[in-house]
């Protein structure tokens, strides 16, 4: 197989859960991508040791060079992250003229400010598993945290957006 | 509509689009891929013959000196 026929398969079968990853963690899909490329880039010139590996590994990998790349990233956008997490709390309220494509509209910005108020371990679990497309056993393998506690985090996640739901759901009905 | 739609229909607004997925392959892909570092190496077959010369200078160099009659 050549080079680049590798490498597709490699980031075909491992983008939208780093995307997701770094979305879960930044907040932003636009950073998300930019962190990706960077991962993939790393990945792209250490394919021949990759490709050595079996895909289990080949995830490990990725993974340990997006958490290390995240990690730097962070630092220089702590101060963004902060207005972001303030903004994150601010109530999403209901317009009064609902329409379904506004209703549908307003809950998924209800859903994303729940899930940009959760704690970030909460967050990327959620985002990993609903963006991209992993199950929790996979989330904690590229993680490198029990299953269980990936579980957890979901469940607790999930909760809160229902709360937020039930929230909202309470003021468009009164 | 249940919690997983909702959940669903956000994570479609955060997913990265196909065509951007594209874009950033091509990128990648496109730049130069480094050449691995050269380390000159011996054959392998070195150690074997550099044994068995060493042990035949060894063994020819503890053999008794043939006296002269």
């Amino acid at each position: 197989m050549d080079r680049e026929a590798e490498f597709r398969r490699l980031y075909e079968a491992n983008r939208a859960a780093v995307h997701a990853y770094f979305t879960g963690r930044t907040g932003d899909p636009q950073s998300a991508a930019d962190l990706m490329q960077d991962v993939f880039l790393r990945a792209w010139q250490h394919l021949e040791k990759l490709t050595d590996m079996p895909e289990d590994r080949q995830r490990a990998w990725i993974f340990t060079v997006a958490r290390n790349l995240s990690v730097d990233a962070h630092r220089h956008r702590h101060t963004q992250a902060g207005a972001e997490q303030a903004l994150a709390y601010e109530p999403v309220r209901p317009s009064q003229p609902a329409s379904t494509a506004v209703i549908a509209a307003e809950r998924v910005a209800v859903v994303g400010a729940a899930i940009r108020g959760l704690p970030e371990p909460q967050r990327v679990a959620l985002t990993m598993a609903a963006a991209g497309g992993v199950t929790s056993a996979e989330i904690a393998a590229a993680l490198g945290v029990p299953a269980g506690t990936v579980r957890y985090r979901l469940s607790l996640a999930r909760r809160a957006v229902a709360e937020a739901l039930d929230r909202y759901d309470d003021l468009t009905e009164k | 509509m249940s919690l997983d739609d909702d959940i669903a229909a956000w994570a479609a607004t955060v997913r990265l689009p196909d065509a951007e997925a594209a874009a950033i392959f091509q990128r990648i892909a496109g730049t130069p891929v480094p050449f691995p570092p050269f380390s000159p190496r011996l054959d392998p077959s070195w150690w074997r013959h550099f044994t068995a010369d060493f042990t035949a200078r060894m063994v020819a160099s503890t053999r008794p000196v043939r006296q002269a009659a």
